[in-house]
């Protein structure tokens, strides 16, 4: 009885709340200059979805106008501290690489924030994590690798970067000896899998859409169930691991596939703002003509409310000490 | 056939007043972008792209790259009248562009550099143009071992731009080369020389480094001296073509070199992992150590901005092609470039080349026709912009300062720079009064991260065995070339290629 009253009660606050997000309007942001920061620099995945999201809240916003600003540095952690720790008058907002979540989780040096607290607005896309296998390459699939008696070479981005922890969980968690091969920026690692120095990278799988389309190479592995749909046929990584410690940090690493290209704002934005960006976002991301743009400039839609990225980022941010050992661990092996 | 192909796209270029007028308006955006501090073309591209969504594909991409295109070579403009250079490309012209300046020629540098640039992106394209058959398995037999081995190449030049003493210029050299190991260790992730500041986890802003060896201490000394800085004081009564002119000559009678800079260049610019700024000084180091007067370099030669222009205005084509074919980005700048590529509807990669050769070729073209219609605005108009090199120096150097200080902020939105800048050119000042050589520290920075990188990555990937594949061993020759060749010359001192 008192479940069911304290249920109704929930629902009550709920509804009230929702009542009070749809009374919000647009209005607020008339006349105003919202900033939207991007955590790298002009060009690139992120730059790409920020002005493109940018542009459609604005349309969203009316009388608002949305100022691009690139704080590129320290891997998304500048722009990352930058949006913390601006004013929460919801005049500023912004994204960045989601893989921190390993850098919060691990308390690495530079971060000044804390994702539990921010004011997520929404989600644009999913960031299926995905092995890819180059054509030049005498491994042709995961079983080759599996039999590999020597290192397999996967080119990855800086140490502590998040396609660098990827790897290196996949290190930890498959029965792959695989050697991380470091400091390949932007398209260098594809460069170096074309000329057939290293066998792979582990990328997102969008990302890679318009490399197995020249036949460069070929999606081998998948960490996330969302790729049942986009990639038909391309093996699980969780097919490949049985000790319960793997299990747990791949479970990490699946958990960010659903966390892809967030829009975020810093902790505490009044809860009418919030819910007013919440809103223009939804809708920028609904937008056909958004749509149409993405669909042309090869780059994934997948919407997210703001609600369910703020509990997902809860999640995946309440980890176990002792997964956070063995993400620690797998980090630090060699 | 390839010809024909060719000669076709060029003419449907020429007789279309759509394309040529969007080329037009590309090329003044871009002029604009060159000058301006701190704008740059990157942030050039990703502001014009809303505005081609919707154009046809060849001319959507013929705007972009025509803008793109024109930012070097507008870009000589400040860094041969104010000795700020825009970007890390360029910074090559002003030691002997801002030189020539200070000695009473600054139509003359304006020249040489116009027609050097022009000449360089013609000469650019001819070469890849020719090599489009050939051009797949030489981009791919460049790897990390080939781009540690032309950076050490290019480290061996530090010699050659040292001036009168070898020790001095290896001392700033060496500098450069520590300061270039600020940032996180690239094997380990650590810390080095950061000093807990998240602004130098990425390293030294190249810009900022530039901007504080170049234009800082010149003001400084301006300001200290209270001259004015072009050598006759008098306001130029008339227009004066004739300096310009000369320039211009000055850019025929150095045929061979504009010629052998701009194969170099456009060789080492399609390969992606060395980049421009690396590409533009291999540039100037091989013109100085090529001179039968090295001694005149920095001090306002004026093959010297022939050569460092030539190899900025060359690389454009080379990093255009490997992002054609492969649709991976040759260059940062490219990479804003696919996304526009491929928002237009033009899809990069193989086919590229048996699909749409008529769209590479006409790619090609509006790079060089680009800076045709560039190099007749900015000659044309020349004279008056050579005027700014008559400025008062109470108003020059705060303008300058501001340029400096704008286009080191602007580039990485980190007021840390500000320090940084003011530290470094501090240190500049010094070396610049006490009379030691500024261009190896430059050469240090930029070619230090790249040797570091592509040494760790050449070791992991083959150990040790790198060294002796078969490029590898044509560039240990050519390192010890280098060397023996200085050594050697220290002894003859007249000997060297003719520049003519």
């Amino acid at each position: 009885m008192l479940k069911r009253f304290a249920a109704m009660a929930m629902g009550l606050a709920l509804a009230f709340t929702a009542s009070a997000a749809m009374a919000a309007d647009a209005s607020m942001y008339r006349g105003k200059t919202i900033t939207y920061i991007v955590a790298t620099g002009p060009g690139g995945g992120y730059d790409t979805y920020g002005r493109l999201i940018a542009r459609f809240m604005q349309k969203y916003l009316p009388g608002s106008r949305m100022l691009v600003r690139n704080v590129p540095g320290a891997g998304h952690i500048v722009g990352a501290n930058t949006i913390y720790a601006a004013r929460a008058d919801g005049f500023t907002i912004g994204m960045f690489n989601t893989g921190l979540i390993y850098n919060q989780l691990m308390n690495l040096p530079g971060v000044k924030f804390d994702l539990a607290k921010m004011s997520w607005v929404g989600k644009a896309s999913n960031e299926i994590r995905v092995v890819i296998i180059s054509s030049k390459s005498p491994y042709k699939n995961v079983g080759d690798m599996l039999k590999s008696t020597t290192p397999v070479k996967f080119a990855a981005a800086g140490v502590g970067s998040a396609a660098y922890l990827d790897t290196r969980i996949l290190d930890f968690v498959l029965p792959i000896q695989i050697q991380t091969v470091t400091g390949f920026d932007g398209a260098e690692g594809e460069m170096s899998m074309i000329r057939g120095e290293v066998v792979a990278q582990v990328g997102i799988a969008s990302s890679f859409d318009q490399f197995v389309k020249n036949k460069n190479g070929y999606y081998a592995l998948a960490m996330s169930k969302l790729a049942h749909d986009i990639l038909p046929g391309v093996p699980q990584a969780s097919d490949y691991v049985t000790d319960e410690r793997g299990k747990k940090l791949l479970a990490l690493l699946e958990a960010l596939s659903d966390l892809g290209r967030l829009t975020v704002g810093p902790p505490g934005i009044p809860a009418d703002a919030l819910a007013v960006l919440r809103e223009a976002h939804l809708k920028a991301v609904r937008d056909p003509a958004l749509i149409a743009e993405a669909k042309k400039l090869n780059i994934p839609i997948d919407v997210g409310t703001g609600e369910f990225v703020q509990q997902r980022i809860k999640e995946a941010l309440t980890q176990t000490p002792e997964t956070v050992a063995l993400l620690k661990q797998a980090a630090s092996a060699r | 056939m390839s010809l024909e192909v060719a000669l076709s796209a060029l003419g449907g270029m020429l007789t279309s007043p759509y394309l040529m007028g969007l080329m037009l308006i590309g090329v003044l955006v871009g002029i604009f972008m060159g000058i301006a501090p701190g704008v740059g073309g990157k942030l050039g591209l990703v502001l014009l792209i809303p505005f081609v969504y919707g154009m046809d594909p060849l001319a959507g991409a013929v705007f972009l790259l025509s803008m793109h295109a024109v930012v070097h070579t507008a870009g000589a403009v400040t860094s041969i009248l104010i000795g700020v250079p825009g970007e890390g490309a360029t910074a090559a012209t002003v030691l002997d562009g801002f030189a020539m300046t200070k000695n009473g020629e600054p139509g003359r540098a304006l020249g040489a550099s116009f027609g050097a640039s022009l000449a360089g992106s013609i000469a650019g394209a001819i070469f890849l143009g020719a090599s489009l058959g050939i051009l797949e398995p030489v981009i791919l037999a460049f790897s990390p071992a080939e781009f540690f081995l032309l950076a050490i190449l290019g480290i061996t030049f530090i010699a050659t731009l040292s001036g009168k003493s070898v020790i001095k210029g290896m001392t700033v050299g060496l500098f450069g080369l520590m300061i270039s190991f600020i940032g996180l260790d690239p094997s380990t992730g650590a810390e080095r020389y950061t000093g807990g500041q998240l602004f130098l986890w990425d390293g030294v802003d190249i810009i900022t480094a530039i901007l504080a060896m170049f234009a800082i201490p010149e003001m400084i000394s301006l300001g200290v001296t209270r001259q004015t800085y072009a050598a006759d004081v008098q306001e130029p009564q008339k227009i004066r073509y004739d300096q310009v002119g000369q320039g211009l000559m000055d850019v025929v009678r150095h045929r061979w070199l504009v010629l052998r800079v701009s194969l170099l260049v456009a060789a080492i610019g399609i390969i992606p992992g060395i980049g421009g700024d690396a590409a533009s000084w291999l540039a100037y180091g091989h013109t100085v150590q090529s001179s039968k007067t090295p001694e005149r370099f920095g001090k306002g030669a004026v093959e010297g901005v022939i050569g460092a222009e030539t190899g900025t205005c060359a690389k454009e084509g080379g990093s255009l092609l490997p992002t054609l074919f492969f649709g991976v980005p040759g260059s940062s700048g490219m990479a804003i470039m696919l996304g526009a590529f491929l928002l237009l509807g033009l899809q990069p990669g193989p086919a590229m080349l048996t699909q749409h050769l008529d769209v590479v070729w006409s790619l090609i073209w509006s790079l060089v026709v680009a800076n045709i219609i560039c190099v007749a605005i900015l000659l044309a108009s020349a004279p008056w912009i050579s005027r700014l090199a008559y400025i008062k120096t109470s108003l020059l150097v705060p303008i300058v300062l501001l340029f400096a200080i704008l286009g080191s902020y602007l580039g990485q939105n980190a007021w840390e720079n500000l320090v940084l800048i003011i530290f470094l050119g501090g240190l500049g000042y010094l070396l610049k009064r006490h009379d030691w050589p500024r261009a190896p520290f430059v050469i240090g920075v930029i070619l230090g991260k790249i040797a570091e990188d592509s040494l760790l990555k050449a070791l992991a990937i083959w150990g040790y065995e790198f060294f002796f594949r078969p490029i590898s061993l044509v560039l240990i020759a050519m390192i010890f070339g280098s060397i023996a060749f200085y050594v050697y010359r220290q002894r003859n001192p007249r000997v060297g290629i003719a520049h003519g």
